[in-house]
């Protein structure tokens, strides 16, 4: 009767645990979305099939040979959150962690993450190879890449 | 945080072949400037057996990547971990030392010290807890039964085609021998492809040879092979992951020939499957090994283990998992079978 209660106990303090642990989950925006590569390397235009292969960290080089280097908003933004959501259908964790996973493996270089869109496109105006994605509403210095057509999605 | 690593001197003769690749690639239009990135991962344990608890540290992973030219790139991984015989009670393991030359589009030659990709888990998960769908690993590990690590070369191939088509081709020391020599002339040999037909699902197989002499120790284990073994794995796996559903399903069998018993074929495969609901994913597994009678490598009794568990995943550097598991055991020869309930309790973490 004392080991029972002493199981109870102790699993009780386990699951008050997982409960206790709640957290809040991030809004879900919905915004337009754009692509802004550096001069080199990306072509002018991507099919939405190709853009999702290059996000999802499937290909390693463009059709040049330049390396692919992926810069995103972190996932905490509006923006950030927007291209987990469009391009894999994930939430901002699920895109933090899959990305997490793909670089433990060595399969993938990890993308860069910014807090502002300045910043991304300062790091994709000077790294060759440097696709990034933005605010389909904001205009931009950068080369815009249409995808299936359309400069925004 | 920026190339604050610096490499424990006998372990510097691991970088000769990059260094050698980095001189030897004329090609390279520009030094780039070097990025490090260091992350970590731990995990903290509570298990309730035998009407007692246990509270367990977990291994400290600390893993290390680098981008050292256009073409060229770094993974290390190394665990500090408790150890009974260490006089500190810890030691340190490196686990993974990888130096990539990507040479073509999504082809790359990878030397160092690799998980070896026999299958999906020990590709994918090395020893992130945070990523493990479970507290443990398949029982498969633990009874030594996958060739965890290949100090070796290995050629890498991803995501070609619109089948997404992968292959890893591994030559390396074999599992008798260890990070610096090889034990005998007979190299480890293993091949492997997979696919990813949707975006979840990935099928994958491959083939494991080794030539293993007796009283090598298992990967991982105390067990000792008990006689001169030429050993095969034919490996299957079948993984697949959504917001929602998530399965994973592998299976090895082994050859292990030898003069004595012949050649011994035993089968190791569990089976995984979870629901996520949000931030919970209660989940199930079950696994079985039928080791053969006449196994002189691995135990030559079958072992069970199946659990039902939950997970909550806080976010994606923080989860907690809780389980109830069954388990048999049984080491080789007039060994008694071991049968036990647990309830595990794990809080993993990345940083």
């Amino acid at each position: 009767m004392h080991q029972d209660m002493k199981k109870l106990q102790y699993l009780t303090t386990l699951l008050v645990l997982f409960v206790s642990m709640l957290t809040m989950s991030f809004k879900d925006d919905d915004v337009a979305l754009a692509v802004v590569a550096n001069e080199k390397g990306a072509p002018a235009a991507l099919t939405m099939k190709f853009l999702k292969s290059v996000v999802q960290g499937d290909k390693q080089r463009w059709p040049d040979g330049t390396k692919i280097s992926l810069a995103f908003l972190k996932t905490n933004t509006p923006v950030g959150n927007a291209t987990a959501k469009k391009l894999m259908g994930m939430n901002g964790d699920q895109f933090n962690k899959y990305w997490l996973a793909l670089v433990f493996q060595g399969k993938a270089n990890a993308p860069a993450f910014f807090n502002t869109t300045q910043e991304l496109e300062a790091y994709v105006s000077t790294t060759p190879g440097a696709v990034g994605i933005i605010d389909g509403n904001q205009s931009t210095k950068l080369r815009s890449i249409s995808v299936d057509d359309k400069k925004s999605f | 945080m920026r190339n604050q690593y610096i490499w424990p001197g006998r372990k510097s003769w691991l970088l000769c072949p990059a260094i050698v690749l980095f001189c030897l690639t004329g090609f390279q239009k520009k030094a780039q400037a070097q990025e490090t990135q260091i992350r970590g991962f731990v995990h903290f344990d509570a298990a309730l057996r035998d009407d007692k608890v246990n509270f367990t540290l977990g291994e400290q992973d600390l893993f290390i990547t680098s981008q050292l030219s256009d073409r060229i790139s770094f993974l290390g991984e190394t665990v500090f971990k408790y150890s009974a015989s260490s006089p500190t009670k810890f030691d340190i393991s490196i686990e993974r030392i990888v130096m990539k030359y990507n040479y073509y589009r999504n082809h790359n030659v990878l030397f160092g010290k690799h998980h070896t990709p026999v299958n999906f888990w020990n590709d994918t998960y090395h020893h992130g807890r945070v990523f493990f769908p479970t507290i443990f690993r398949p029982m498969m590990f633990d009874q030594g039964i996958i060739p965890l690590h290949t100090t070796g070369i290995r050629l890498q191939g991803q995501n070609l085609g619109d089948m997404r088509f992968g292959y890893d081709i591994l030559v390396g020391n074999g599992v008798a021998s260890d990070d610096l020599t090889d034990n005998n002339s007979s190299k480890s040999f293993m091949a492997g492809f997979s696919f990813r037909p949707a975006d979840k699902l990935k099928l994958g197989a491959s083939y494991y040879y080794d030539e293993i002499p007796k009283g090598a120790t298992l990967h991982h284990t105390s067990l000792k092979s008990r006689k001169n073994v030429t050993q095969q794995l034919i490996s299957g796996s079948l993984s697949y992951f959504d917001n929602n559903f998530e399965y994973l399903i592998e299976s090895t069998m082994s050859i292990n020939k030898n003069d004595s018993t012949g050649s011994p074929i035993s089968y190791a495969s569990y089976g995984y499957f979870g629901y996520r609901y949000k931030k919970f994913v209660p989940y199930v597994k079950g696994e079985y090994l039928d080791m053969n009678a006449k196994e002189v490598y691995f135990s030559n009794h079958p072992q069970i283990n199946y659990l039902v568990g939950l997970r909550y995943e806080v976010n994606y550097l923080t989860v907690l998992k809780l389980e109830y598991a069954h388990t048999e055991t049984h080491a080789s020869g007039s060994a008694p079978k071991v049968k036990y309930n647990s309830v595990n309790f794990q809080f993993a973490i990345g940083f």
